[in-house]
């Protein structure tokens, strides 16, 4: 006798999650849908974890394996930290995190973004595919969703967006995703990382932008 | 050796079993428990339930087994899949945590047993099949916080203010989304537990049997073991008697008891 | 750092499991019959839980004895398509078998042609574990018992279904008195004694059988007829 599927299937993130650059800051976005088979295991799900005060890291894949990414960069991170006496950049993070996706890639299954602010280069995104790869982007998105926004994203793009127009492209990019990829959904998660702030925002279910539904 | 300096385990062993699977080999299935176990935060702390039944195969292995595990005097844990796993597991973790309260003096908080289980199941790949509702009070500075965590055989983990896992975790979550509301009082908190273990009990036939609820606050823990027991047997005949000498008689023997005996052992320092 | 340092100490080698769909054409719904015979009734029972297959519950109403005579019940567990198609084949032919005889089939005979239409679907068998039991043209309770394909074997008592492993002990120890030198009382049970037997072999096998459960069938076959009776069991 088999259990039922959702019983043993290892938990995925069948995900849709982006970021954006503008001029002093990021933003980023994701939807809340954790999955084990057809199983919606956590409907509120934050898959924008914090690295370090302005680091975060967007999470896609297999959720126990970018969950121990994460704890591990987060501590080698804050000791990295201690060492410098200094704010960490974001490429640091994002180095760690390719690290670890590159020399372990055949045991994983992680997509992660890294962004966030540092006082180098002011907000900065690093995509980190499945193989490790390390790639800066002025935006970058992820996981089973982003497949339906690659042609969208390259149209609606503009250099030099405000924080606020970065927000809006993000919002709509994440609304049409979680609409056609049956993995994504929920609420919207946003997190605006700038100089001054980190700044979280949700946006329920019933508020997100509505394009044709036919 | 590449990995010789490496930490964790290799699953040679988990391969060569599968593959001996491939030729048609079934080993005995291990004692499961199709289970279904939830939590709920309430107003001042934590309610945990489960049901009773553990499962091999078709077939019911216990009536009335607990599921809901002790882990430190503010910190409880249900389990659900493999018995032997969820009941190690929770074990381990609750013995590494009372060496750790011992080494610093303090109680010790839900997120530490959190990560240590994680990292254990994460170390594991999957092949510690715990699924487990970890639930607890951290009183720190005289403020009490409730919390409430799943954590999957992978090693994955979730917070939210209810949840539900195990076989009949879908039953369960139905009677939550329809019910839950923010800030119940105790008394509200367990009755949802109850109704939402009982949906599993009726509606997933690897659950079955009683409900144990077990309450975490900051005045203590109530263990309400067969909270309800809505599954009492309904019929009984007249009781079976055999009367002496139905069995035949083979042999007969007779055996001396044993005496008291002394005995001497020889103790020795070495060195 | 180095870069061995940024191993996960965690990770071994991972296999990737495959998976490949294909049709299956048969699923068990579960579920236990018994019957016990005497001189002059017959007794039987089926609970009515209908599964999934897993851990689901289908219906918890589902009768698994079927009327075919007024001395004659068929008591099948598997399948539940197959077990339709196999009343409905069954049905047709003794309401034909009727109309050109002018009478109903002996119960002995239904048990011969069960056998007949059983193996008649044998490379693509009926899913099926039936018991055949009533009484035959003496008014003498009898049971016959079957595999899927049609071997069959006239007993005085049987079951069959995910329960039959519980059951059939307790039945041979009470019923058939196997290996016992003292016997009390008659060799045979009255029909109080049988239902009163019958009723707690399904409600044990209710207890520790997933797959037995909700309510029982429990239908006494004698000279005057066939009679149905609803009883209680568990509902988890």
């Amino acid at each position: 006798m088999e259990a039922p599927e959702w019983v043993d299937n290892a938990v995925d993130l069948g995900t849709t999650i982006m970021a954006v650059e503008f001029d002093g800051g990021v933003v980023m976005g994701a939807d809340s849908r954790t999955t084990t088979g057809a199983y919606i295991a956590n409907r509120v799900t934050n898959k924008i974890t914090p690295i370090h005060e302005k680091i975060y890291c967007c999470r896609s894949g297999s959720a126990a394996d970018t969950q121990a990414i994460s704890d591990y960069v987060r501590y080698y991170l804050e000791m990295h930290t201690q060492e410098l006496d200094d704010q960490p950049v974001v490429k640091t993070a994002a180095s760690l995190f390719q690290l670890l996706c590159y020399n372990n890639k055949n045991n994983l299954m992680a997509g992660i973004i890294v962004a966030g602010w540092d006082k180098d280069k002011g907000g900065s995104v690093y995509n980190i595919s499945l193989g490790g790869s390390m790639i800066k982007q002025p935006f970058a998105m992820s996981g089973s969703g982003s497949t339906y926004l690659y042609g969208h994203c390259d149209a609606q793009f503009k250099p030099g967006m405000t924080k606020e127009e970065c927000v809006k492209f993000v919002q709509n990019a994440l609304a049409l995703a979680m609409f056609r990829d049956g993995s994504s959904g929920g609420v919207i998660r946003l997190c605006i990382i700038d100089k001054e702030n980190v700044e979280r925002r949700t946006i329920p279910g019933n508020q997100l932008p509505r394009f044709w539904e036919g | 050796m590449e990995n010789l300096n490496r930490g964790g385990f290799t699953f040679d062993l988990c391969k060569r079993n599968d593959l001996i699977e491939k030729t048609g080999l079934k080993m005995k299935g291990f004692l499961k428990t199709g289970t279904t176990i939830v939590g709920v935060v309430y107003k001042d702390g934590v309610v945990l339930g489960a049901d009773t039944r553990a499962t091999e195969g078709p077939i019911v292995a216990d009536k009335n087994c607990e599921k809901i595990h002790y882990i430190a005097d503010n910190i409880y844990c249900c389990g659900a899949g493999t018995a032997a796993d969820t009941e190690n597991t929770t074990n381990l973790i609750s013995s590494k945590l009372k060496l750790h309260q011992l080494a610093t003096g303090k109680q010790p908080r839900v997120i530490t047993a959190l990560t240590m289980l994680k990292q254990m199941l994460f170390k594991y790949q999957g092949h510690v099949s715990a699924a487990l509702i970890l639930g607890g009070v951290d009183v720190i500075g005289g403020v009490v916080t409730p919390s409430l965590f799943t954590i999957h055989p992978h090693g994955s983990t979730d917070q939210l203010p209810y949840v539900t896992m195990g076989s009949g975790s879908l039953a369960a979550m139905a009677i939550f989304e329809a019910f839950y509301k923010k800030d119940m009082t105790k008394l509200e908190a367990m009755t949802l537990v109850a109704d939402a273990i009982k949906s599993g009990i009726f509606n997933d036939l690897g659950s079955g049997s009683n409900v144990d609820v077990t309450v975490i606050s900051q005045e203590g823990v109530e263990i309400h073991r067969g909270y309800e027991k809505p599954n009492e047997r309904k019929y009984r005949s007249n009781p079976y008697n055999f009367k002496k000498g139905t069995a035949p008689v083979l042999s007969t023997s007779t055996l001396e008891p044993l005496g008291s005996r002394i005995i001497i052992e020889d103790v020795t320092m070495e060195g | 750092m180095m870069m061995d340092d940024l191993k996960l100490t965690a990770l071994p080698e991972k296999e990737v499991p495959i998976s490949h769909h294909r049709f299956e054409p048969y699923v068990d719904n579960g579920g236990t019959v018994l019957a016990v015979a005497g001189s002059n009734y017959c007794i039987v029972a089926g609970d009515t839980r209908m599964s999934d297959g897993g851990y689901g519950i289908q219906t918890r109403h589902y009768t698994k004895v079927f009327k075919l005579t007024d001395k004659c019940v068929i008591a099948t567990s598997g399948m539940q398509a197959d077990t339709i198609a196999l009343r409905k084949r069954l049905d047709t032919q003794l309401r034909q078998y009727e109309r050109d005889h002018g009478k109903s089939m002996s119960t002995p005979a239904i048990a011969q042609f069960l056998s007949n239409t059983l193996y008649h679907k044998r490379f693509f068998p009926f899913y099926t574990f039936n018991l055949v039991a009533g009484v035959d043209e003496d008014g003498i309770g009898c049971v016959w018992t079957y595999d899927a394909v049609g071997s069959h074997e006239r007993v005085r008592f049987s079951s069959q279904g995910s329960g039959n492993q519980l059951i059939q002990p307790l039945l041979d120890n009470q019923v058939g008195k196997f290996n016992q030198q003292i016997v009390d009382g008659p060799r045979e049970l009255s029909a109080e004694q049988a239902l009163s037997l019958v009723k707690d072999a399904i409600t044990s096998a209710g207890e520790r059988d997933i797959y037995t459960g909700d309510f029982a069938d429990i239908v006494t076959i004698d000279q005057k007829g066939v009679h149905f009776e609803k009883f209680d069991l568990k509902l988890d």
